[in-house]
């Protein structure tokens, strides 16, 4: 198996970047469970989808995790944490 | 926060999008209202996963996970799953296409051994196989 490319969409870049993802975009203030915007928001989701996937042209940083604003979501969610003690 | 020390398996993309076939991979819980639900009973997770086909009707998918609040995927599978997006950039000319599998899985585990070494790399196969995906999304958490 030769590898197949991936880009992570997170809502939980702290979390998601412990473990080094190849590519990630972090759509910020999106909380869990709305990977690519909110429901019926069709445009939005096609906008995320599109910057997600156009991680894999760009010459991003493996492991790194890359945030847009996205003004058109609304009100923004803090993401889980990664908890202390580690 | 510690970073993993595993390498990270960056696959590089050398391809066009508007050639390419994507497949969507989600960590989510989606699977198809006919398949077997995740068994959330086991507080050690479940290490299973599910084929979603290409030709899905996104009303037919649907969220077992206890682990976040799915209403708004309930609502649009979607935002989770985003299949019926997929076909919209393919429409538009942004993809290629829409792969031959996707897969669905519970993202949550107390056996993270299993998972990363078990479950993961069946996944990657099933990809592999037959998909014809030249690139994966990931989501989740």
């Amino acid at each position: 198996m030769k590898g197949i490319p991936t880009v992570l969409i997170t809502v939980s870049p702290e979390v998601s970047a412990q473990m080094r993802p190849p590519r990630a975009l972090y759509p910020k203030g999106f909380k869990v469970g709305n990977s690519v915007g909110r429901p019926g928001m069709r445009e939005l989701q096609r906008t995320v989808l599109r910057d997600a996937l156009g991680l894999l042209l760009e010459n991003t940083r493996p492991g790194e995790v890359v945030t847009r604003e996205y003004r058109d979501y609304g009100e923004q969610y803090a993401p889980p944490r990664v908890r202390d003690g580690k | 926060m510690t970073l993993s020390r595993k390498c990270v398996p960056f696959t590089p993309f050398e391809r066009e999008l508007a050639k390419s076939t994507i497949a969507i991979v989600t960590a989510g819980g989606v699977h198809l209202r006919n398949q077997e639900p995740f068994n959330i009973a086991d507080e050690l997770g479940d290490l299973s996963f599910r084929i979603i086909p290409p030709d899905v009707d996104s009303s037919q998918l649907m969220v077992t996970h206890h682990h976040y609040d799915h209403a708004d995927a309930d609502e649009d599978i979607n935002v989770l799953f985003p299949v019926d997006v997929l076909r919209d950039l393919e429409a538009e000319g942004f993809i290629g296409g829409v792969a031959r599998k996707h897969v669905g899985y519970m993202g949550y585990t107390m056996q993270l051994k299993a998972m990363y070494e078990g479950t993961a790399p069946e996944i990657a196969n099933e990809i592999d196989r037959g998909s014809r995906a030249d690139a994966v999304v990931l989501t989740g958490g």
